[in-house]
């Protein structure tokens, strides 16, 4: 049988049924979240590893130099349990009528290789009696719609050569199908993966052999053996040595496996934040009103104690109904995520798992929290004198000018309504500091959403338009002069062309190696503007490298310091430092041909040419043009990637809508919930007001200007802390490969104050209907409304 | 002006749950007559003043104020003819505690005139509060807070004057101030004053005296010779 004071409970829940809906809302939508987040994040992250144990992820790979020489010493130890020697190389492909700077990797066409195993998704594991055949990478295979038996073609040499699709492939090296780390985002267009046999990528490239990669016993990293190879390789000559987690996929997952793991405390802390001020402002004003009632339940026999439980209990109800069923969702919601997502990037291994410490995590959360909210209120109900309590007297505040009168005295001359609204905001602070945390919580939401967005779009704008001024990159079948470069100019719609070549070189300081790409750019070039640390454009100098401003940390460096750069053929060369420049991708050192030729003691080869296009040209046209051409191999669109990117951005507008919808629902429950108490407390004035001859619409409007004021108060901070808010969020993502340097546009600042305001007017309605309402002749007579 | 109501039927709830609170009551009020309205708790002194001052509806009959049918009046016009009529004083004061006793005055004063701030000084004056207007009431004894009340309900000079046991929350000595200065006032200015009270000691200061038992006018009279309200005892 429930007990009276259970019943009493439940009863009062159901009078203020809105409120704890509002409540439990956005204590479910914490936990979700929480779980939806946090559970995607342990799927993913034991797919990857799953993935990574069962394909023989490599430990470590290591480029360039002797590879053989390290291959036989590693034989002899422990740590490493298989190492395979393979040809990897980037070379035009021919696919229909787009040329491409593609990449082979060589495999054993017996079997799997040792270390980097692939899973074929479609078709066969490559054939010895088919010398042709190639497994196709799954991304290139689903952008270029290859099919079992198609064809295609790639560049040995100076000659196009036939292969034919034997099977499609994922691979663990490139479920996020990067170039490098220097070129981590890539259009579909421009970079596409083939597995051809280890005889057939010999005869692909001069360079056979190139690469080794290493397994370590069970696949676990092993810091000392990877020290001990690497300082070996470089030894050796390697050009790039790099760890599992430094490997570019890799290193890309990794980011946004961050990203989902930093949601999974971020987002769920806001909302349970705001549940848990909403749930507090409730259960106070519920017991202040029923302080008579706690004095003669005292009065008559109740302990303290069972007192604060009962009172404990407006909180616990919420939390149970809004964090179990939120828990349960949130971890199918993983379930789904975790589904699409390992689907969309082809992970090869999904593991989608039950976590017990998500469902009891989740749930002791959304407890926790709404217990803390009602803890406080239980324990003034606790307290309550009964004598006291039972003369229905509640405690009257004392009036006095508001902070704004005191502040700008001639407010203190605007209509007495108006003060009267002005006073309505310090009348109880508590309150008005909650709601404008829950404005500044869903601003900080909004903006850490959008502003990701706006970061992007800039970005974007500044390394694809303003950074890189060039429209593609062409490749030649074999290194041409100045001249040929030159040349391209003739095609109408060529505004400019220049050499260039981008080499794989290991940077050296005197404490640290880093490996990325050398591109070596005309003197004065114009398709590359650099940006300087402070901000301003700077030329390329006649001396020195510019390098990304990531290496002064990475390498510990300063400008005019020298740098080891060690080039692929045994090539070792210091130059100093002369800038270094702040871009949104990668980390590259730049250096001007004449210095690199002046270096080099001799003239340079172009192997491939950038080009701008003459502003009315036709992008298309000149792509079928350039490609048309027999000495162009493949051709790179610069703006590829800033277009499918542009593609994106009506996606990234839509989360800002979920996330703007969400913000919106958190507001929308402590705002209402604020409102309603501050109109419950008010029905004497109100209904005192209505009886004298005030019509409803004005007072709404009295209302409404205290709620807003309150709001207004919110935005401004709500607007720096999610500035700094994003700052930070962008802040965890920066690193050597992408530099999230936040941008904000002003009118997301002002779109978002304005949706904030707009969620005001909207959560105040009710509370509005309410007055609407009232009864005057009840509540006048109450002696305590 | 004059109050006349007809055959006036309240009710609250339905069927056998159903409370009459007033039982076809007929009353004239006119202009400038202080009425007392007495009667035990239950008995519909408050509904009839609720009545009167158009917050609450009839359930039958009619109430005419000036020849106005008040059931006649739409949301909008009944608010215009409390802001234009009438004036509430309440037992609990209901003042608002953010505002100064001039302000809640003020706010009261603003929705009929320009002048407001300075009609509220006076009518501050006018009960005896001129030093105290710029307190908030909670600095403000009971008695100065009923005062601040009737000068809230006094300030836009209303026709009629509906008080709900204005001493009711008052020592016997601030009681008798209050009832000497609503007497006082209502007969400078002729309002037409219904006050419902428990004391039937108060019915003495009245011009007429009403007495109201289960929602029935039981007793009516008249009082030719009403005393000071100082003179009262209780």
């Amino acid at each position: 049988m429930v007990k009276p004071l259970h019943r009493k409970l439940f009863r009062d829940i159901g009078r203020h049924k809105a409120q704890f809906i509002a409540v439990t809302i956005t204590m479910f939508l914490g936990v979700t979240i929480f779980g939806a987040t946090y559970d995607s994040f342990q799927n993913l992250q034991a797919s990857y590893g799953s993935t990574a144990t069962e394909y023989h992820f490599a430990n470590l790979t290591v480029s360039g130099g002797d590879v053989d020489t390290l291959v036989a010493e590693a034989a002899g130890t422990d740590a490493v349990e298989s190492v395979e020697v393979r040809t990897v190389a980037d070379i035009p492909f021919r696919v229909g009528d787009v040329k491409l700077l593609g990449r082979i990797v060589g495999v054993p066409a017996t079997g799997q290789p040792e270390v980097n195993q692939l899973k074929v998704i479609e078709g066969n594991y490559l054939d010895p009696e088919t010398p042709d055949g190639v497994l196709v990478e799954q991304h290139m295979a689903d952008h270029f719609d290859l099919a079992i038996g198609d064809s295609f073609e790639v560049l040995a040499g100076t000659d196009w050569m036939q292969v034919t699709v034997q099977g499609v492939a994922s691979s663990p090296e490139y479920i996020w199908p990067a170039r490098d780390r220097q070129d981590i985002l890539t259009s579909p267009d421009n970079f596409g993966v083939i597995f051809p046999s280890a005889e057939l990528a010999a005869t692909l490239t001069t360079d056979p052999d190139n690469e080794a990669v290493f397994y370590y016993v069970d696949g676990e990293p092993d810091e000392e053996t990877t020290a001990l190879l690497s300082g070996r390789a470089r030894d050796l000559g390697a050009t790039n040595v790099y760890t599992r987690a430094e490997q570019p996929s890799n290193a890309g997952l990794s980011e946004d496996l961050k990203g989902f793991e930093e949601m999974a405390v971020f987002f769920p802390i806001m909302f349970l934040l705001a549940a848990s001020m909403a749930a507090y402002v409730m259960i106070s004003r519920m017991v202040h009103s029923q302080r008579p009632h706690i004095g003669v339940l005292v009065a008559n026999g109740f302990t303290r104690g069972q007192v604060l439980r009962h009172y404990l209990g407006y909180g616990l109800v919420p939390g149970l109904v809004g964090s179990i069923p939120g828990a349960i969702a949130g971890i199918l919601l993983a379930r789904v995520i975790t589904r699409l997502y390992t689907q969309m990037l082809s992970v090869p291994v999904t593991l989608v798992q039950f976590y017990p410490t998500t469902l009891f995590g989740a749930i002791a959360f959304g407890l926790v929290a709404s217990l803390l909210a009602a803890l406080a209120p239980a324990l003034v109900a606790s307290r309550v004198q009964p004598a006291e309590a039972m003369r229905g007297e509640t405690p009257s505040g004392g009036g006095r000018q508001s902070i704004f009168e005191r502040l700008i005295p001639p407010l203190r001359r605007i209509p007495v309504s108006w003060r009267m609204a002005l006073r309505g905001v310090g009348r109880n602070p508590r309150r008005t500091a909650y709601t404008i945390v829950g404005v500044v919580l869903s601003l900080m939401l909004v903006l850490v959403s959008w502003g990701m967005i706006d970061t992007i779009d800039h970005l974007m704008t500044r390394q694809f338009v303003e950074i890189q001024r060039e429209d593609a990159t062409v490749y030649f079948t074999q290194p041409v002069s100045r001249a040929d470069v030159v040349a391209l100019e003739d095609i109408a719609g060529v505004a400019k062309a220049e050499p260039a070549l981008t080499l794989p070189v290991s940077l050296s300081s005197t404490t640290d190696h880093y490996e990325t790409a050398l591109l070596v750019l005309a003197d004065g070039t114009e398709m590359h503007r650099f940006a300087s640390t402070n901000g301003d454009w700077i030329e390329l100098p006649d001396r020195g490298l510019v390098v990304g401003k990531a290496i002064e940390s990475l390498l510990d460096v300063e400008i005019g310091d020298d740098l080891e750069v060690k080039a692929p053929g045994g090539i070792t060369l210091r130059e100093p430092i002369a800038a270094f420049v702040d871009e949104p991708l990668g980390t590259m050192a730049y250096v001007s041909r004449d210095r690199a030729e002046t270096l080099a003691g001799t003239e340079l080869p172009a192997t491939s040419a950038l080009v701008a296009y003459t502003d009315d040209a036709d992008a298309a046209q000149l792509r079928n043009a350039l490609t048309d051409r027999p000495e162009i191999a493949a051709f790179e669109d610069a703006k590829a990637l800033y277009s499918v990117m542009q593609d994106y951005m009506v996606l990234f507008y839509v989360f800002v809508g979920v996330m703007l919808a969400f913000g919106a629902a958190m507001a929308f429950a402590l705002i209402f919930n604020a409102m309603s108490v501050n109109i419950a407390e008010r029905n004497r004035e109100v209904a005192t007001l209505l009886a004298v001859g005030t019509d409803r619409r004005r007072i709404s409007r009295y209302i409404t200007a205290e709620n807003l004021l309150v709001v207004l108060m919110g935005i401004p901070l709500g607007l720096v802390a999610g500035y700094y808010a994003s700052q930070a969020a962008m802040k965890s993502y920066t690193s050597d490969l992408m530099a999230f340097d936040l941008y904000v546009r002003p009118t997301t600042f002002l779109w978002a104050a304005v949706a904030m305001v707009a969620v005001a007017l909207v959560s105040q309605w009710p509370g509005l209907r309410a007055v609407r309402r009232l009864s005057i002749p009840k509540i006048v007579k109450e002696r305590s409304a | 002006m004059t109050i006349k109501m007809t055959e006036v039927w309240k009710t609250f709830g339905e069927g056998h749950t159903a409370v009459h609170a007033l039982r076809d009551v007929d009353l004239v009020s006119p202009q400038g007559e202080f009425t007392v309205i007495l009667g035990p708790s239950g008995s519909g002194k408050t509904t009839l003043l609720n009545l009167v001052g158009a917050i609450d509806d009839t359930t039958g009959g009619s109430i005419e104020v000036n020849g106005v049918d008040l059931e006649a009046l739409d949301v909008d016009e009944r608010v215009k003819y409390r802001r234009e009529n009438v004036g509430f004083i309440f037992q609990f004061f209901n003042l608002i505690p953010t505002l100064t006793a001039a302000e809640n005055v003020e706010l009261v004063a603003d929705l009929t005139m320009h002048d407001g701030a300075d009609r509220a000084a006076e009518v501050l004056e006018q009960v005896g509060l001129g030093d105290r207007g710029h307190h908030f009431p909670a600095q403000l004894s009971g008695g100065e807070q009923q005062r601040v009340a009737i000068a809230r309900a006094l300030v836009k000079q209303p026709p009629i004057l509906l008080c709900d046991e204005p001493t009711g929350e008052l020592d016997f000595e601030t009681g008798r101030m209050i009832l000497s200065l609503l007497r006082r006032v209502s007969r400078e200015q002729g309002q037409t004053v219904l006050l419902v009270t428990h004391n039937a000691a108060i019915g003495e200061i009245a011009d007429r005296v009403l007495r109201l038992r289960s929602g029935e006018i039981v007793d009516d009279r008249r009082n030719e010779s009403p005393i000071d309200a100082g003179a009262l005892t209780w």
